[in-house]
């Protein structure tokens, strides 16, 4: 399990146009989104200014991106080519597959956070305390797990040419109504409600909870790891269960 | 009886070590590793056993009531023209699609356990390989899965790559990727090996080393399960040919069994002096007689009691040789005999 760990991490970083892209384009998206933002205006009422929050909710948008997206359509991918077909013929147990699969993905999220915490700092003079930068990173990176998972799952179900509108209805879906491209603020009261419950939502709560200088909210924490375990859970279900066939 | 036509089968190549001795006074015993019946005969539990399956997709019957027992040691060769169920079966067997009627069993327990307990090693057709990686990193991957794991190095040498193990898996040739599968499927010690038509994209050398590689694995326990197009292959390899045929068993024996099944033998001999037509028309068991010249083609259903009955007439048949037919021919004659009876 641990060679299919290290084999799955080697050949994301082997893919040099997928880890470009993915890397950079949650940055680069994050300059045009608080590009015409005022450095100072402060949000509703967080207390904090539209620099500062786009940064946490871009690199969550952009961890969720390259873990979901890319772990969906590879995955979708490697069914077609009957890759899993072969490992599915090995001693290997559904989570060591998935686990190795968010392992991956991890890899590759890692640096997309940091990249657009880089560029806030240095563009935009975002300014947080050294624990904060520290435990953002690790709660975003770990956050991704989630949803790294989510694509695993999603890859099963969907094959070939379906995967990539499903990834998308999906992580669209998510994204909006989590609250990562406007606050939720701005939802109907029942929305809003429905919303605490969506897993990006609690991504995106647990960062903002660090910039205000607050610890992460344990309900927030309970819903990502309950998404977490049903999502990994799903996933391996799927693997075994497959019978997908080309 | 299984094991006499095994006898038959092993001394048609007798050379192969470690399947059959001949002893002085001219009998045989085999090595029990090797003895088709064993596992019948002492009554432990068959490697493979399908009872009554059945698998339909939409309307079509892709196998129906499969009745299938595969004992250790064995090396069984799974034909049928296309669509005939071969794939399904395997499918089935390696718990990859479950039968919708019907069970199959691997060493007494599900397919599923059987895989993860490493007991199967398998080369699909379908079976994919992961990308952007090394030959030897993927190699070391199925070393690493595999609970009885054989060293990396020697998995290769037997497959065949060492030559290419720091090529990237997806640039290799078709031949190439099937020994790459084929290292796959013998990463660790299994009791089970399944091949779906192997050797495809193999050139003759490669087939060759291939056939070599399954032999050591057979005369080493292992019970084998191939499918293929090639005849030839299920001729010289096989202890035992299945032949399926829309879904169904239409004939479960040695190669030899099969190819009496289809009915003739051929003969061939030159005579001396005036051919008596009449009298080689009276033959027993004939099915056609032939002659040309001086040479005399008949072919019979039992060859060994026309043969008998032909020095009987008192003639003395030089150059006389006696062949079966080919498995193809068997294959084609038993198919299309089913073929037409469906028809009906």
């Amino acid at each position: 399990m641990k060679t299919l760990i290290q084999l799955e991490i080697a050949r994301t970083l082997r893919n040099k146009k997928f880890m470009f892209f993915s890397v950079l384009y949650p940055a680069a998206l994050y300059l045009l989104v608080a590009a015409g933002a005022k450095d100072t205006g402060k949000v509703g009422d967080t207390g904090l200014t539209f620099p500062v929050i786009y940064m946490v909710s871009m690199a969550t948008f952009g961890a969720i991106t390259s873990v979901l997206i890319g772990n969906a359509e590879r995955i979708a991918k490697e069914r077609e080519k009957g890759w899993v077909r072969q490992l599915r013929l090995t001693a290997l147990p559904g989570r060591g597959y998935v686990t190795a699969k968010v392992a991956s993905a991890a890899v590759v999220s890692l640096p997309s956070i940091v990249v657009v915490f880089l560029v806030a700092a240095t563009a935009k003079g975002v300014r947080l305390d050294a624990w904060q930068w520290a435990s953002l990173v690790a709660v975003i990176w770990a956050g991704s797990c989630v949803f790294a998972a989510l694509g695993v799952a999603i890859g099963y179900l969907a094959t070939g040419d379906a995967v990539r509108p499903i990834v998308m209805v999906v992580y669209f879906g998510l994204s909006i109504l989590g609250g990562l491209w406007m606050p939720t603020a701005a939802f109907p009261e029942w929305l809003r409600r429905i919303a605490e419950y969506v897993p990006t939502h609690a991504y995106a709560g647990l960062g903002q909870a660090i910039e205000r200088g607050d610890a992460p909210g344990a309900k927030d924490a309970a819903v990502l790891v309950l998404y977490l375990v049903l999502f990994a859970g799903a996933a391996a279900w799927l693997y075994r269960r497959d019978t997908h066939k080309n | 009886m299984p094991g006499m036509t095994s006898v038959m089968d092993f001394r048609r190549r007798p050379t192969l070590p470690g399947r059959g001795r001949v002893r002085d006074d001219g009998s045989m015993t085999i090595t029990t590793t090797a003895f088709t019946g064993d596992g019948r005969r002492t009554g432990s539990a068959p490697v493979v056993s399908f009872a009554n399956v059945s698998k339909t997709f939409g309307t079509v019957r892709a196998v129906a009531d499969l009745d299938l027992r595969l004992h250790p040691g064995e090396t069984v060769a799974l034909l049928g023209p296309n669509g005939a169920g071969k794939s399904t079966t395997l499918d089935l067997l390696l718990g990859l699609s479950r039968p919708d009627a019907g069970t199959v069993e691997l060493f007494g327990t599900s397919p599923q356990q059987a895989v993860q307990d490493g007991k199967v090693g398998a080369m699909l057709q379908s079976g994919g390989l992961m990308e952007e990686v090394k030959v030897r990193e993927l190699v070391r991957l199925a070393c690493d899965l595999h609970p009885r794991a054989y060293p990396v190095d020697q998995v290769m040498e037997a497959a065949g790559i060492t030559g290419i193990a720091d090529r990237l898996v997806n640039k290799l040739s078709g031949g190439q990727e099937q020994r790459v599968r084929f290292a796959l499927a013998t990463a660790g010690e299994n009791e089970l090996i399944v091949l779906d038509e192997p050797t495809t994209g193999m050139d003759v050398t490669a087939r060759q080393t291939f056939w070599g590689t399954m032999r050591r694995q057979a005369e080493a326990g292992r019970a084998i399960l191939f499918a293929t197009h090639y005849l030839e292959e299920a001729d010289a390899i096989a202890d035992r040919v299945v032949v399926l045929h829309r879904g169904r068993i239409l004939a479960d024996g040695s190669a030899a069994e099969i190819k009496a099944r289809a009915g003739a033998r051929r003969i061939v001999f030159d005579l001396d002096g005036e051919i008596p037509a009449e009298a080689l028309r009276g033959l027993p068991h004939l099915t056609s007689v032939e002659v040309s010249g001086r040479t005399v083609r008949l072919q019979s259903r039992d060859a060994d009691a026309t043969v008998h009955a032909l020095y009987g007439l008192g003639l003395y048949p030089r150059n006389l040789e006696v062949a079966g037919l080919g498995l193809e021919q068997a294959f084609i004659a038993i198919t299309d005999a089913a073929a037409a009876e469906d028809a009906r």
